[in-house]
């Protein structure tokens, strides 16, 4: 990963937004899927993703649902109704954030 | 390739060796290596069990399990704080409201004597002896149940083990309720505020000693999809 500090504070935004266009997810499966969209520039690290997706549990945001996948037990990640009202702010907030950064660098796009 | 029966197993013990007591933290990290092991093996078919698995922890940075652990017990105790304040709530609404009621007249009126230390004293025994007991019930099924299953949530730990905590910030109070002067018997503020605090306390120890325990098969199962699997 280029640089780990910019994209920390993204890290709830991205685990939302792909929670909202996959019906559920399980927490591996969130980190390939980022790394494949990235091509691989950013990588969720296992220390902080497992974190992150508690918290946002513990606060309403997501739901849990448990499957039997070959001989282990898989635990999916869904968002709640709060959980998708919550993904449309955090990416306006996102948006919003990008736009700002962007007149700072490069005044000229703006 | 995939894991055999016997590598799920192994890696189980490999989240207890890490610290990790609880099997609802333990399972989803068990999945975790257990998909990452099996993508190494796709690259390299010719890696060992053991290092592969290696390989995979390593990629939870220096913490290990650490951050992982922290951050889902602070989530439980949300959780469990979310159904205590549920259970207190019903409380203050019909039909119990009445009881609650009762309760606190009772207080307040033996509280209006000049007996106010002595009688506080008493209450005081009463709810500290039953908690006592309650507490030691309530561990000795937990380890009951632990034996029988084998496991252990952090959810049923915290419903189980922590709830007599409250008692103990309760019972460290104690050394006020000796102090009493026998006048504020006559301070009707005091006395509200007195009975009231008595009041809450009582029921916060009786939800957390008796209503929530009995309640905790149904909390466990709609707490942990995987529980009754």
């Amino acid at each position: 990963m280029s640089n780990s500090k910019l994209y920390k504070g993204s890290l709830t935004t991205i685990i939302l937004k792909l929670l909202n266009e996959n019906d559920k997810m399980y927490g591996y499966e969130i980190t390939q899927r980022v790394k494949e969209l990235t091509k691989g520039e950013l990588k969720i690290t296992e220390g902080a993703l497992y974190p992150a997706l508690h918290k946002l549990e513990a606060e309403g945001l997501l739901d849990v649902e448990v499957a039997k996948v070959d001989n282990r037990l898989r635990k999916y990640y869904k968002l709640t109704e709060t959980g998708t009202k919550e993904t449309v702010n955090k990416l306006e907030e996102l948006a919003e954030y990008i736009k700002t950064m962007q007149a700072l660098v490069n005044p000229k796009l703006a | 390739m995939k894991l055999t029966e016997s590598q799920i197993q192994d890696l189980y013990a490999f989240t207890r060796q890490h610290f990790v007591e609880h099997y609802d933290l333990q399972t989803e990290l068990v999945d975790h290596l257990a998909n990452d092991i099996e993508a190494q093996w796709q690259i390299q078919p010719k890696l060992t069990f053991e290092d592969a698995k290696n390989k995979a922890f390593k990629k939870f940075g220096i913490f290990g399990f650490m951050d992982a652990i922290d951050q889902k017990a602070k989530a439980m105790n949300k959780r469990y704080m979310r159904y205590m304040w549920t259970e207190l709530k019903k409380w203050f609404e019909l039909p119990q409201i009445i009881s609650t009621i009762a309760l606190f007249l009772l207080f307040y009126i033996t509280f209006s004597t000049v007996y106010i230390a002595t009688l506080a004293l008493v209450f005081f025994g009463i709810i500290t002896v039953w908690c006592t007991y309650k507490s030691i019930q309530l561990n000795s099924q937990f380890r009951r149940r632990k034996e029988l299953s084998n496991k252990k949530w952090m959810l049923e730990e915290m419903i189980y083990k922590q709830a007599g905590s409250t008692m103990f910030i309760f019972m460290s109070q104690l050394f006020n309720v000796y102090k009493i002067p026998e006048n504020y018997g006559g301070n009707t503020y005091f006395l509200v505020l007195f009975s009231l605090a008595f009041t809450v306390i009582a029921l916060v120890n009786y939800i957390s000693l008796e209503v929530i325990p009995n309640k905790a098969e149904k909390l466990l199962n709609e707490t942990y999809p995987e529980f009754s699997l």
